[in-house]
């Protein structure tokens, strides 16, 4: 029942107090870039939620069974991209042959992960973390990912046909707005400590 | 002496006309996030040119090596290592930085730029050239980065302070947007807290983007104002000629 | 003991970095499922991150070439 307790805030903790994108900061490429339509923000969020868990499934084992015993933690990033990469690698390739509708809707966004600070910082903050701890933060993660990049699609969608000054048209406005929404979500940080 | 104008060009473009942050808005994970402070925006600035430097040059020095097939996966693995050097040795040598900059260190490797230059430049031009390029690049975002830190800082802090991160020089902070009161103790009233928070590193960000894309379209709008006025002086050098002809005729 | 889990650690990464040549190889020889090639993402869908290292990047920039 704790490990239940904990793995769910972890979760919680994960995608609404400590969001990857607006206040980790993680991840931001995409969310400007693929943030453009409704659909392929959640095609994005899929395949970020299922990296992510799958590689730290893989990384922290690896880290805390061999790296840490061999006295060479310090090698993690170097481990942790080449899992990712052949993750990501391992995964398009799957797909496009043997599913070319999860492809449709999944696997164009897979070759964007690789490069996607998201995925390799969360994997290396699990670090720290036990291992059923460290899965609840990948999903959290990859949720709260998931929720912010889709409600500012939403956003843009609707800011596209609204009239704002000629400076801020594009990504000046969308940064407007991502800025308003990190605000509502540290009003969440306060409201869940006290 | 041609040779050299471009060598210049080649360092400008990155800090101007091709500027890494602004410009392409890449790389914009740790500009967002270790622009805090004035102090840690410098750091992160020196360690991304470092990464960018070494291993813009391995690249550019291996790119007969390395065959066309596999070249991103061998760019990858350059780049990580040089990372995790650079890590170890900001961990050795300034270990206030490195638990300041934390895990932005380590995503160097999936930084957009980095990847970027070694793929469009490095692996088509000679050491010389990409060592100069990736200068140029590190600079530019350096540069960047530097101006967002120092908005931020002063926006949120009402102060400038070294010597947190860096702690091989005293520390000293230098008061900007402070009065000293009755007491004759200065007062930070002015700044504003939420610019050191996540939410005002979006609003400085959007706002500098902003005002560059005002100055673009003032330029644009004053060419195109030119290009009509010299239309007009053309057509009307052009209706004078005609008449003359006519009046000859 | 140690040097057992330093010889697990480098065999590893020699692994690990095989690997990655190797799906990526595999992954770029591997064509497009029929019925998708409309559905890549482009100019409009991203402009995320001129993310050379993206496949996508690479078919983005045949299609500019194209116009040229």
């Amino acid at each position: 029942m704790e490990y239940l307790v904990a793995f769910l805030l972890g979760i919680i903790n994960a995608m609404l107090v400590q969001n990857t994108i607006l206040s980790k900061f993680l991840g931001i490429c995409p969310f400007l870039g693929v943030s453009k339509k409704p659909e392929s923000s959640v095609g994005m969020g899929f395949a970020v939620l299922f990296v992510i868990t799958l590689s730290t499934v893989i990384c922290w084992p690896i880290y805390q069974y061999v790296l840490v015993p061999a006295g060479i933690p310090f090698m993690d990033t170097i481990v942790f991209i080449l899992v990712i990469a052949s993750l990501v690698q391992i995964c398009g390739l799957f797909i496009k042959k043997f599913s070319p509708s999860l492809y449709k809707s999944l696997g164009i966004y897979l070759p964007l992960i690789t490069t996607n600070c998201a995925v390799l910082g969360t994997v290396q903050l699990n670090n720290s973390l036990t291992f059923l701890n460290s899965v609840g933060n990948a999903l959290g993660t990859s949720f709260g990912f998931m929720l912010v990049i889709f409600v500012f699609s939403c956003i843009r969608v609707r800011l596209d046909n609204s009239n704002v000054p000629k400076a801020f048209k594009g990504l000046p406005i969308a940064l407007i707005t991502a800025a308003i929404m990190a605000l509502a979500f540290v009003g969440l940080v306060f409201n869940f400590v006290n | 002496m041609e040779n050299k104008t471009s060598h210049k060009e080649n360092f400008l473009k990155g800090i101007i006309s091709e500027n890494p942050l602004f410009v392409s808005i890449l790389g914009t994970c740790p500009a967002l996030a270790t622009t805090r402070s004035l102090e840690s925006a410098i750091g992160m600035g020196i360690l991304f040119t470092i990464v960018l430097i070494s291993s813009n040059l391995l690249i550019s020095l291996l790119r007969k090596i390395i065959p066309e097939e596999v070249k991103t996966p061998a760019y990858i693995v350059v780049i990580a290592t040089f990372v995790t050097i650079v890590g170890m040795l900001t961990n050795a040598y300034l270990p206030e930085l490195y638990d300041t900059l934390g895990v932005y260190i380590s995503l160097i490797v999936v930084n957009c730029i980095v990847l970027g230059r070694a793929e469009a430049y490095a692996s088509k031009n000679k050491p010389l050239d990409s060592l100069i390029d990736a200068l140029g690049m590190g600079v530019g975002y350096s540069l960047s980065i530097m101006l967002m830190g120092l908005v931020r800082e002063i926006l949120g802090t009402g102060m400038i302070t070294f010597g947190d991160i860096f702690t091989f020089i005293p520390r000293f902070s230098i008061p900007l947007l402070a009065y000293v009161n009755s007491a004759g103790i200065p007062v930070y009233d002015y700044s504003i807290g939420l610019f050191t928070q996540p939410a005002g590193a979006f609003i400085v960000f959007a706002i500098i983007l902003a005002i560059l894309a005002f100055k673009k379209n003032r330029k644009e709008e004053n060419e195109k104002a030119t290009q009509l006025l010299l239309k007009k002086k053309k057509k009307e050098e052009e209706a004078k000629l005609k008449e003359m002809e006519g009046a000859n005729k | 003991m140690k040097w057992v889990y330093l010889t697990i650690a480098i065999v590893l990464i020699i692994v690990l970095v095989a690997i990655f040549f190797i799906t990526y190889y595999l992954n770029k020889k591997t064509p497009i499922p029929k019925g998708c090639e409309d559905k890549l993402i482009n100019k409009e869908n991203c402009s995320s991150c001129k993310n050379y290292e993206c496949d996508l990047n690479g078919i983005k920039n045949k299609e500019e070439k194209e116009d040229k």
